[in-house]
């Protein structure tokens, strides 16, 4: 009879905590609360929208075994999780997403990651251009801006993105602190190439048939997006 | 060091508080099982916290995604546990054999998963400072592991007294108080957990009425989660005000001059135990709200100095700067606007680290130096002084200068295209 209880006991303890975990199923949620995402690019699609995946699953980057010379095997690969902010807003010839996940420790005297509270990053990839960037291609080069405003108004983080590489790529990004909870707009700032001393071929025969100015002639290529609902998280 | 020790007590406090009580409450309340199952739940919680934290650090297999899957399996194990543990509890009379057996195990697992969940983060403290001061023989990393140190000894303290606190409350109570620590344990890694699934996207943020939704409470919770810490510390303290209210009016029975002594005795040392959970509780109150503000505030950066402009220069003679130390000037324009840049002799050489007192990651926040090195105001990252003049990362924002006759030349012009990062 004892014997029968705990076993009714350990059967409810365990039914209920499955039954509970049963809940976090892997769905794709709406996009509800993703409120305007637009672009300032004087050249951008002014209809360009976000696009409504914001599953964290959907932004895995994979992270391929690091492990001094070795070959990396299936068995040992594991992956990180971005969580994203924005995804696909078009701002003149760039692709821009946003996302962000655990303050990482970077090379150069960046390896402190005391005080941070995530790792923001904007994926910036280019679209169709004359600029002799391929689709796709990561654009370096440029300096990002990054500006993190609060419900209030105020900035509550700013400055600009360093360039890095992850295992899953280039990419601008930075750890910065931002402890409270709120609902954000993010700004991000995208300067010319050209003003870090990227050139072109301007020729008619080696040249990709445009110039920056295509692009730039107006000023930075700008995107906003509001409604960003963060809680910070424990990593 | 005071950082860390802020850091520390704040990461454990609760956990601490409720395993300290968990644990007394198993081994003296439920015999030989209860010990083992008390051992088992607290060595338990320290073996899955350090694996935990080796996983997370040392290899890749636990990513953070998957810690918070985790975390979240491990709350709803742990909430079964408590609903258990108090169906049990209400069926001790008549299910007195198997409700010993469910409350010490279920106790037990409650135990091992707070462990399990708040250590981590504390055991990888030494390697994350280590990720910056490579040795761990340098002063630094020294003084912040003496701060870890002091932070888990304070906790450990907490814990034990609130445990042996509680076991001297009468039954009623003693349930009463570890029930009220369950509660606001159980409430506050809800309110996590809703954060992990709202973040990843798990639930809707379902509006619960008006613009009340499912993120203001995250929300609210998330930037008030120091008043979990505080509750759990007020729960904590009700314990020794139960044992003085109780010990001035000891009614026990007794026979021989003897057994009075005996119980004189059992109830100084119920007092001193009081004492020792309040003398805890204090300090870990002083910790969390003095000493943080204290940790945390902002280093003021030492005042401009004097430095003339000639010819549209800004004239910085070497004897201002050859002492090897951070020298701050300024340029004003015509905003009113004071434009800072920083100037070092660099180590055994005769050239100088000249820079902007801005970077481009952190803005105008300035410089400091401490212990002979250049440290950012904002982030905290160690300048390599031989770097300063350098572009990129924390580095002091790139301007131009010269040389001539023995002073350092630095151009309005030059400085004047800085203006926009002094706001």
């Amino acid at each position: 009879m004892t014997k029968k209880l705990i076993a009714i006991a350990l059967f409810a303890s365990m039914a209920l905590s499955l039954t509970a975990c049963g809940n976090k199923a892997e769905s794709t949620p709406t996009a509800e609360n993703n409120s305007v995402a637009e672009t300032t690019a004087p050249a951008a699609d002014a209809d360009s929208e976000p696009a409504a995946d914001t599953s964290a699953e959907a932004a895995d980057a994979e992270v391929k075994s690091e492990a001094g010379n070795e070959a990396p095997s299936p068995d040992s690969e594991a992956g990180f999780t971005e969580i994203p902010i924005f995804e696909d807003i078009e701002a003149g010839f760039l692709n821009v997403s946003a996302v962000y996940f655990q303050p990482v420790p970077m090379s150069g005297g960046n390896e402190s990651i005391e005080g941070f509270d995530m790792h923001l990053e904007a994926d910036v990839s280019a679209l169709e251009n004359k600029l002799g960037f391929g689709v796709g291609d990561w654009v370096p080069y440029m300096t990002v801006d990054y500006k993190v405003i609060a419900s209030s108004g105020d900035t509550a983080a700013e400055g600009s993105f360093m360039v890095m590489s992850a295992s899953d790529g280039p990419h601008y990004g930075a750890n910065i602190s931002l402890p409270e909870a709120d609902t954000y707009t993010l700004e991000f700032t995208f300067h010319s190439p050209e003003e870090n001393g990227y050139l072109l071929h301007i020729d008619s025969e080696t040249g990709p048939g445009g110039t920056f100015d295509d692009y730039f002639a107006d000023g930075n290529l700008t995107v906003t997006y509001e409604g960003w609902e963060y809680i910070p998280q424990e990593w | 060091m005071l950082k860390y020790f802020v850091d520390t007590t704040e990461a454990l406090l609760s956990a601490a508080l409720l395993a300290g009580m968990l644990y007394f409450y198993i081994s003296s309340g439920f015999g030989r099982k209860g010990k083992i199952f008390a051992v088992i739940g607290l060595l338990g919680g320290i073996a899955g916290a350090g694996t935990v934290a080796y996983l997370k650090n040392g290899t890749k297999l636990l990513t953070s995604s998957k810690w918070n899957e985790i975390v979240l399996i491990l709350f709803f194990i742990a909430l079964g546990a408590l609903i258990l543990f108090w169906i049990f509890s209400a069926l001790r009379k008549p299910l007195k054999q198997v409700s010993e057996w469910a409350a010490c195990l279920l106790l037990c697992i409650i135990m091992l998963i707070g462990i399990t969940y708040a250590l981590p983060d504390v055991l990888v403290y030494p390697y994350s400072i280590l990720l910056v001061e490579k040795s761990m023989l340098s002063t630094t990393f020294i003084f912040k592991f003496i701060g870890i140190v002091f932070g888990v000894i304070l906790v450990f303290l907490a814990g034990l007294s609130a445990g042996k606190g509680l076991i001297r409350l009468p039954s009623g109570q003693k349930m009463l108080v570890l029930s009220l620590a369950l509660g606001l344990s159980g409430i506050r890694q809800s309110t996590m957990c809703l954060r992990i699934m709202l973040t990843k996207k798990m639930i809707a943020n379902h509006k619960l009425f008006g613009d009340f939704s499912l993120f203001k409470i995250a929300q609210f919770s998330s930037n008030h989660d120091n008043w979990f810490i505080f509750g759990m510390i007020f729960i904590t303290a009700v314990i020794p005000v139960l044992i003085w209210l109780k010990s001035r009016h000891v009614d026990e029975p007794y026979r021989t001059p003897a057994e009075k002594r005996k119980i004189l005795k059992k109830w100084l040392i119920n007092k001193r135990w009081a004492g020792v959970v309040w003398a805890c509780l204090v300090l870990s109150l002083l910790n969390l709200t003095e000493l943080k503000a204290i940790a945390n505030r902002k280093v003021e950066l030492s005042p401009v100095e004097d430095a003339p402009v000639v010819n549209g220069n800004v004239e910085v003679s070497f004897e201002q700067v050859e002492d090897g130390h951070l020298h701050r000037f300024a340029y004003t324009t015509e905003n009113n606007v004071a434009i800072r840049f920083i100037v070092i002799k660099k180590p055994n050489s005769s050239s100088y680290g000249i820079g902007l007192d801005a970077c481009d990651i952190c803005g105008e926040t300035g410089y400091y130096e401490k212990d002979g090195q250049v440290v950012c105001n904002l982030c905290d990252v160690v300048m390599n002084i031989n770097t300063i003049g350098f572009k990129g990362g924390c580095n002091p924002i790139v301007i131009p200068y010269s040389i001539e006759n023995g002073k350092i030349l630095v151009p309005v012009d030059g400085l004047s295209e800085f203006e926009k990062e002094f706001k």
